[in-house]
């Protein structure tokens, strides 16, 4: 109540400016105020490869390692029958066009690893399978953790993920 | 430590709060809500374990429990368990003979988790896979039958290793309870009963037991009974179809042990139960009684007694202590419980 009138305004103007131009980048899915987003549309990125994730959340978390070069694919969900989200629900058959189209040469499913993320990593990989190499990012312990402080379903879940060393 | 009271004053709530902050489970009921005053908005149970650990217990009605260790919030739960250890005997307990096999898994289930606090992630995962995947079952008309297959296959592969986990489990901690029950049996019975522990998983497991080859035969196992859960619609593989068999002299005690021999076969359970948890930590669990100390005759109750000796703590419950034999009076501090006013120390 204390903030003048003028200042609100703005702040309502620019919500609901935002919600009127906000929509979705019609290859990828992610958040985009135009019709394709800023990475489909960059020349920078390695058009080879392709990154799965639940929604666009995660697409900016992703984003902000500044590790991952490759294009994204925004499911908007997870598949859970028993919330009613079927596969057809999910930006799938998009995906797999997309594969097809694109000569992805890699897919690289980065979902969480509860029921229903792994439920939709493992449909998604048998789907993927003949046309494309299929990876999931690993689970492991958080950097700057100390091993004997992480809790056991952590650590059962990073020694599964274990990697050679020969 | 004998509570004794007339029925009703909450004797045996005092041993369910005792259980509930050792094992975060009661046996009595499965809901939060059914542990709460019924005009109030939460509960508290709080226990001071040894001179440097205190633990506490919220349950509220909106926003579920909160732990405490030492007046500091835990991030989970599950980390309360460890100082305060216990194994509870109370008249519901002799239903794990005679009632249904749900009971017996549940038993196992709870038993496991005190071993290994990590079981209790792989028995909700595999709940939820089996809820998940009932799910596809009821809205399959819903699906194009590839899709269908395909989503069918991706839970399959994950029961399978859940499956695996828990039937491996299960089977290992009734090998290690095998030889103590069967030896207090024959201790209570006079060396006439011989007890034997038989599971029966929900799976069909053959070949060494390795994870690969019992996972790999659990998902094919899954794949051939699907045209059976389309017509039943219930799956028909896998730990939660596991059943445990007690048999006495080779025979189910189930269908043919006299009400006694069953009595002291969940006695003997209890013992090899109590053990095992004692023998992995180095440290006695918390006996727990309800109820049914005085339910036992005199010799039952003085080699109740025998077993667990100086070394355990026991916490009683019963209505009048003309119930316990003298051995049991005698060593023990005796709380009268009373409606509203608390416990008093009549020892």
């Amino acid at each position: 109540m204390r903030q003048p009138e003028e200042k609100i305004q703005v702040f309502a103007n620019a919500l609901l400016n935002a919600r009127q131009q906000v929509g979705q980048c019609k290859t990828c899915f992610h958040l985009s105020a135009e019709n394709e987003c800023e990475i489909c549309k960059s020349e920078k990125r390695q058009k080879e490869l392709l990154c799965v994730v639940a929604d666009s959340r995660d697409l900016i978390a992703l984003e902000r390692t500044r590790e991952y070069k490759g294009l994204y694919h925004v499911l908007g969900g997870l598949i859970s029958p028993m919330d009613g989200m079927t596969p057809e629900m999910l930006n799938i058959s998009t995906l797999i066009t997309r594969v097809n189209n694109e000569h992805t040469k890699e897919v690289i499913l980065a979902l969480t690893p509860s029921v229903e993320g792994d439920t939709t990593s493992l449909y998604l990989a048998g789907l993927l399978r003949p046309f494309t190499k299929v990876s999931r990012i690993a689970y492991g312990l958080p950097v700057g953790s100390e091993l004997e402080y992480a809790d056991e379903i952590t650590l059962t879940r990073a020694l599964e993920g274990r990697r050679s060393m020969n | 430590m004998l509570v004794v009271g007339a029925n009703g004053v909450g004797k045996s709530n005092l041993l369910e709060a005792v259980e509930l902050l050792g094992s975060l489970r009661s046996h009595r009921s499965s809901s939060d809500k059914d542990l709460i005053s019924w005009n109030k908005q939460s509960a508290l149970l709080r226990a001071q374990v040894n001179d440097s650990d205190e633990i506490q217990l919220e349950l509220r009605r909106k926003g579920g429990r909160q732990a405490y260790r030492n007046q500091k919030l835990l991030l989970r739960q599950l980390d309360l368990i460890g100082p305060l250890r216990c194994v509870g005997f109370s008249a519901l307990d002799l239903e794990l003979v005679r009632g249904e096999p749900l009971l017996r898994r549940n038993w196992l289930d709870r038993l496991i988790q005190q071993l290994e606090p990590i079981y209790s992630d792989l028995t909700c995962r595999f709940g939820k896979l089996l809820r998940q995947r009932s799910q596809v079952w009821r809205h399959s008309q819903n699906f194009p039958q590839k899709d269908r297959d395909a989503l069918l296959d991706a839970f399959d592969s994950q029961m399978a290793l859940a499956s695996t986990r828990i039937h491996r489990r299960r089977k290992r901690v009734l090998s290690h309870l095998q030889p103590l029950a069967s030896a207090w049996q024959q201790r209570i019975s006079n060396n006439k009963e011989d007890l034997e522990l038989c599971y029966l998983p929900g799976s069909l497991l053959d070949g060494a037991e390795e994870e690969e080859p019992w996972r790999l035969s659990i998902e094919k196992q899954l794949l051939d009974q699907r045209p059976q859960e389309e017509r039943l619609g219930s799956c028909r593989v896998g730990p939660h179809r596991d059943e445990v068999v007690f048999s006495l002299n080779g025979a189910p005690a189930r269908r043919f042990g006299s009400a006694g021999q069953q009595r002291t076969l969940v006695l003997a359970l209890k013992l090899a139960e109590l053990e095992l948890v004692g023998e992995l930590y180095g440290e006695p669990p918390i006996l727990l009684l309800d109820d049914v100390l005085a339910e036992l005759d005199p010799a039952r109750q003085l080699m109740l007694l025998d077993a667990v000796g100086e070394t355990h703590q026991c916490l009683i419950s019963a209505t009048h202590l003309e119930a316990f034999e003298g051995g049991w009076r005698k060593g023990s501090q005796i709380l009268e419980a009373q409606l509203f006013s608390g416990l008093e120390d009549v020892s």
